[in-house]
């Protein structure tokens, strides 16, 4: 399988290897996804009460105590857990049914798109943010019920935009080609159209991700999760409930609203990072600039650098 | 010397790249001298677009000028400051770009963009500016009613001859004319030439004119150079060139496509012993229509494409659809291959009546039996996909092969077409490929099956002239050892008297006319078909009168 090597793949898996935003990006979730998954065994029990209530940072708490005596370390790396799981859990499904029904709504044209489209309208015109806290009070509380709003209340904007980009591929000559010579339709949506969708598919996922890691924080926050777990949003709703602002003791809020701003910074990172690798004339523009000297790269006039002067 | 307008000294370009640096334009040297027209002729990759462009110092990044000089006006376009630059741009040399519609702006009046011009670059104020405005649209023939109009108003002659007017605005002693008709229909190119060729007689500029046409250029260029992959081949006097030239090169590209018109030639294309076709057509259209709806705000509008068509193709033949954009014979294309449905009428394939109100499934026989070859090899092939998927995936689905021979006859494959060694070319990706290759690779996908029927839109008018011939061959010599039917879509009259055994042209979406191929070349009974094989002949420029009578039509509200 030599000629795997020219593919646009894996152009772009080296391109992603080289591009210094995406590595960056790609470190930082895996090292919060590492501590996620392995930290808990490691830090005290996040439950446990072991110490007087806000106490700061010392050599046996790092990161200090929260209101009711626990650990804030232990409490901001178990949080880590839950959050993740169900922010990456959300953008997949996300892409997922935006692909679906977008996909099929833009390849089909015709009656059937008018009535997913009409769907997918009804969903985008609906107020989300009023209608999450309705659902996420109304039912019961924990990990599925927040997943499950938020991908109600999200998918439709993605839908739509594959949905539009479906419809310029089903335009091109080698879907027509592919139709003439006798391809079965669900073949050219997955085999020949959705590869060519990689990174919109790449991009929305992260997009909806850090959605979904920003709302379920929120939710949370009001007091919409069961904040019996440990999560990040229960950690920013019982450190607000403590009045840490009033008291003073910024560890027990600090540590948790670093980590989301972090890892919904890596996910942007690693978003610029499939833009500049997808998008050739990116690259070629910022080759260009590193490569001649800075007072000629204007805007408009092509620059003169001679070898021999 | 003293009476050049342009002279460009040992002018270097380069594109950086994070590899190597693609060389673009490699030490060219010429001179224009005042008064002539200058033709520059390139198939594409040659330089010839980034060389003009770098004369405007225009080009986008990655590129680079590494040398040379272009003076003007003994001024060194390449040592002065930015804003000097900008000053000379317009003033000094302006530019007629290839497509109309992109060089004008889609919210702005005919009247704002030529009044945008002159307000920035002249001193001319209120009245005058109105008065400058006149006279430029009295030069170009646009009526002065139409001024109010915007570029999507008008056809695209006359959008084109609106981006002329914007370049005389300035009266500049040198306009660059890259590719300036590439985009119009033949009979619109014509008038626009000849309305160039006219405004230059009376106002005395110099023309840069670039084209990949050699022939076009042939016709009116006083100088000829030829480039080729950055470099200058040939320069010199029209006639010279005309004659033949001296490079192999310009031989090829004189030699490349015959002629519409006069004795036909021998020995082009492989034509087939017996020209009998029997009476049994293999394919058989019947008052075919078709209307696509365009959304009206108030009233949704039908815009026929094909108008009640009927046809007939038979077994081995070749029939070429000749006709300008617009007079539906994309849509014919489509039609047959079953991508869009008619909206009346009926194809009977191998007497099966396929009829409009058919089930939505086309039968898959059906699809085995009739290919399509498409106009863009660069968009026909899916860029994430090998050669030997696009060519395995239709022999696996139609079950017409055993998978541990695939391989070896998509080899064979590859190979009747002239792609050598097929092995290598089975795993090349659709960017690895020159345009002409990727073409041949579209060509032996449509083969695979072993169709009866071959549907080509338009298969050369994107490729290079120098390999458009050989395309054509392939074709030719497919008909004759697999007993190919083929329906030749075309807008150049010359590659369809060649090819083709019938010709039908087509104008508007109905039939004009239809005959023998040489037949319809040597003695063509409508007026249409006159202009078309006119347009088509060399020395049509001198034959052509700056009467009014053959002024295209206004085209409101498209």
């Amino acid at each position: 399988m030599d000629y795997i090597h020219n593919s646009i793949f894996s152009r772009w898996i080296t391109g992603i290897i080289q591009n210094r935003k995406a590595v960056t990006g790609v470190c930082i979730i895996f090292l919060f996804i590492f501590l996620a998954v392995f930290g808990p065994f490691i830090t005290q029990d996040p439950t446990a009460f072991l110490s007087t209530p806000l106490s700061p940072p010392s050599w046996e708490h790092w990161l200090g105590t929260n209101g009711q005596g626990q650990d804030v370390l232990a409490q901001t790396i178990s949080g880590a857990r839950q959050t993740l799981l169900v922010g990456f859990t959300t953008g997949i499904m996300v892409v997922l049914i935006g692909a679906l029904i977008g996909g099929i709504s833009g390849y089909y044209g015709g009656r059937i798109d008018d009535i997913l489209s009409l769907l997918i309208n009804v969903f985008l015109v609906m107020p989300g943010l009023p209608l999450m806290v309705i659902l996420a009070s109304w039912l019961p509380p924990g990990p599925a019920t927040l997943t499950g709003v938020l991908v109600l209340t999200g998918w439709a904007w993605n839908a739509r935009v594959i949905r539009s980009q479906m419809m310029t591929f089903r335009s091109r000559d080698f879907v027509s080609a592919a139709i003439v010579s006798g391809e079965r339709n669900i073949r050219i949506i997955v085999i020949e159209i959705m590869p060519r969708m990689l990174s919109l598919l790449a991009s929305s996922f992260i997009g909806a991700s850090i959605y979904a890691i920003g709302a379920q924080v929120g939710l949370e926050f009001l007091g919409l999760g069961d904040v019996s777990t440990i999560t990040w949003g229960t950690n920013l709703y019982w450190a607000s409930n403590d009045m840490a602002l009033l008291t003073g003791s910024w560890w027990t809020f600090v540590p948790t609203g670093l980590s989301i701003a972090i890892v919904s910074f890596a996910l942007t990172l690693i978003n610029f990072g499939i833009d500049e690798v997808t998008n050739p004339r990116l690259i070629s523009e910022r080759v260009w600039r590193e490569n001649i000297p800075k007072d000629k790269a204007v805007n408009g006039i092509t620059p003169v650098v001679k070898d021999h002067e | 010397m003293n009476n050049s307008v342009l002279s460009i000294r040992n002018l270097s370009v380069s594109y950086i790249t994070a590899g190597d640096p693609v060389y673009a334009v490699q030490d060219v040297s010429f001179d224009i001298q005042q008064g002539e027209i200058f033709g520059l002729v390139g198939e594409s990759g040659s330089g010839k677009s980034t060389m003009v462009q770098a004369i405007l110092r225009t080009l986008p990044p990655p590129a680079v000028i590494t040398g040379g000089k272009v003076i003007i006006d003994n001024k060194d376009i390449l040592s002065i400051s930015n804003t000097e630059v900008l000053q000379y741009r317009w003033k000094e040399i302006s530019i007629v770009m290839q497509s109309a519609l992109n060089a004008l702006n889609p919210v702005l009046t005919i009247r704002e963009q030529i009044k945008d011009v002159l307000e920035i670059h002249s001193d001319l104020t209120g009245k005058d500016v109105d008065n400058r405005i006149h006279e430029l649209l009295s030069l170009i023939d646009i009526d002065v009613s139409r001024l109010d109009s915007y570029p999507h108003q008008l056809s695209g002659g006359m959008r084109q001859r609106v981006v002329i007017a914007i370049a005389l605005a300035l009266m500049p002693p040198l306009i660059i004319m890259d590719e300036p008709t590439t985009a119009l229909d033949v009979i619109v190119e014509r008038e626009i030439l000849a309305k160039i060729i006219e405004l230059r007689k009376e106002l005395g500029f110099t023309i840069l004119f670039i084209t990949h046409d050699l022939n076009l250029l042939l016709e009116f260029a006083d100088r000829l150079a030829i480039m080729r992959n950055g470099k200058l081949i040939e320069l010199g006097q029209a006639q010279k060139i005309r004659a033949g030239g001296e490079h192999s090169y310009t031989k090829k590209l004189i030699g490349a496509l015959p002629s519409a018109s006069g004795t036909r030639k021998k020995g082009i294309l492989s034509k087939p012993k017996n020209r009998d076709f029997g009476s049994k057509p293999l394919l058989e259209v019947q008052n075919l229509s078709k209307s696509f709806p365009v959304s009206g705000f108030f009233r949704p509008k039908l815009i026929k494409a094909v108008k009640d068509v009927s046809f007939q193709i038979f077994p081995g033949e070749i029939v070429a659809l000749v006709g300008e954009s617009g007079s539906g014979k994309s849509t014919i294309a489509k039609l047959i291959t079953l991508l869009l449905r008619p909206t009346a009428g009926n194809i009977h394939f191998k007497n099966a009546r396929i009829r409009v109100s058919e089930a939505r499934r086309v039968p898959l026989e059906y699809r085995r039996q009739v290919q399509m070859i498409f106009q863009d090899p660069f968009g026909s092939l899916n860029s994430v996909h090998t050669v030997y998927h696009h060519l395995a995936r239709p022999l696996l689905r139609h079950r017409l092969i055993q998978k541990d021979v695939l391989f070896d006859h998509i080899v064979d494959l590859l190979e009747n077409v002239d792609l050598c060694p097929g092995a290598m070319f089975a795993e090349k990706f659709p960017h690895e490929m020159s345009g002409g290759e990727r073409q041949r690779v579209a060509i032996a996908r449509a083969l695979s099956l072993g169709p009866d029927l071959i549907v080509a839109d338009e298969p050369t008018s994107m490729l290079d002239v120098s390999i458009r011939m050989e395309i054509l061959e392939i074709l030719a010599q497919m008909r004759i050892k697999k007993n190919l039917s083929i329906i030749f879509i075309t807008h150049d009259l010359a590659s369809a008297r060649y090819l083709a055994d019938r010709i039908i042209v087509l104008q508007h979406g109905s039939i004009v006319e239809q005959g023998l191929a040489e037949d319809l070349i040597q003695s063509p009974e409508k007026t249409y078909t006159k202009q078309l094989v006119k347009a088509a002949s060399p020395g049509w420029l001198k034959s052509l009168s700056f009467d009014n009578n053959t002024k295209e039509k206004d085209v409101n509200n498209v």
